[in-house]
């Protein structure tokens, strides 16, 4: 990270420790709140239909399918298309593990969903901006999403919002 | 009616983040000169992007009756910046912090009574992502975007 030189650092964080200290923190709330959010289901959040990440997992898994897609068909892409086809698969991952640990009941579903095969694009340019529209609308559906959900869910919806701009500014 | 006062983790949380933001402006102002190849227009851009963050921080606090803290002084790299390598890693520090600390922020927010925290968390790490694609190709890194922006290294 970025330290403050020193001897100003009294008022500030110290060198090397805020952001370990503030993950750290964040555990701990995560953890905390992901209590809270076990005892409070059946009251606080609808028990029955889908979880809220449903969504944005399905949307992951269908860029993991689409990225694969056109790579198999050009495989000039894959410079461009496998660190993203990698980080929406990690994106599907997190989504589902925290579906599982806040809905059990949800696990079949989850579990039971694999994205169906995409359909080979027409040209490579044709596969960019077919994954560069569904990575923007990834984005805005995470973000969304990311300002109502509870406190521990927020943190990872942002950082899946921010990683789907991100593969925007790529194949722009 | 003044705003209720933010419980002490989020507001240390939100001190974190604007600190980011000030080492973020002071980086900007040292490493522009190293980058020849990046516009000085998107430059300027990005550095006004975390003034006006900090701008908006500062005011957020004020209204909860909190004095922000100023800028330091000076910021210390964690390597020399000495070309437009070395200049583009310093970016991506700075912006790497910056997502982390609003990460940190947004974990900490409730969805009714932080909503704007939770806006400025959300566009900050959105534009430290986004933004560092540009020093992440200068830099020669892979991949250009963190899986988890601002959830820290190795995620």
């Amino acid at each position: 990270m970025v330290a403050v030189e020193s001897p100003a650092a009294d008022a500030a964080p110290t060198p090397g420790t805020p952001r370990r200290t503030v993950l750290r923190g964040a555990g701990t709330v995560a953890l905390l709140a992901g209590l809270a959010g076990l005892a409070g289901v059946g009251c606080a959040r609808a028990p029955e239909g889908p979880d809220e990440l449903e969504a944005p997992l399905a949307a992951a898994r269908a860029d993991v399918a689409t990225a694969a897609a056109a790579v198999a068909a050009f495989s000039d892409l894959a410079d461009r298309l496998t660190p993203l086809a990698d980080a929406r698969r990690a994106h599907a991952e997190a989504l589902a593990a925290e579906i599982r640990r806040a809905r059990p009941e949800r696990a079949p579903a989850v579990d039971a969903a694999p994205a169906a095969p995409a359909a080979p694009p027409a040209s490579a340019a044709a596969a960019v901006t077919a994954l560069r529209g569904s990575l923007a609308a990834a984005r805005d559906g995470a973000g969304a999403l990311a300002l109502t959900t509870e406190p521990h869910r927020c943190g990872l919806l942002i950082s899946v919002a921010a990683a789907c701009a991100g593969y925007v500014t790529v194949l722009a | 009616m003044t705003p209720p006062s933010l419980d002490d983790d989020l507001q240390d949380a939100v001190l974190a983040a604007l600190g980011t933001e000030h080492a973020a402006i002071w980086c900007y102002g040292l490493v522009s000169a190293y980058l020849p190849t990046v516009s000085a227009a998107d430059l300027a851009a990005t550095a006004q992007a975390h003034r006006e963050r900090r701008d908006a921080v500062v005011a957020l606090l004020a209204r909860r009756g909190v004095t922000a803290p100023p800028a330091a002084a000076a910021y210390r790299p964690p390597s020399p910046v000495t070309d437009a390598t070395s200049a583009a890693t310093l970016a991506i520090v700075a912006e790497d912090d910056v997502a982390a600390a609003w990460r940190a922020v947004a974990e900490r927010t409730s969805a009714d009574e932080d909503a704007e925290l939770r806006h400025l968390a959300l566009d900050a790490v959105t534009a430290a992502t986004t933004t560092s694609v540009v020093w992440r190709r200068v830099a020669g890194r892979s991949p250009l975007v963190p899986a988890f922006p601002g959830a820290g290294a190795g995620a």
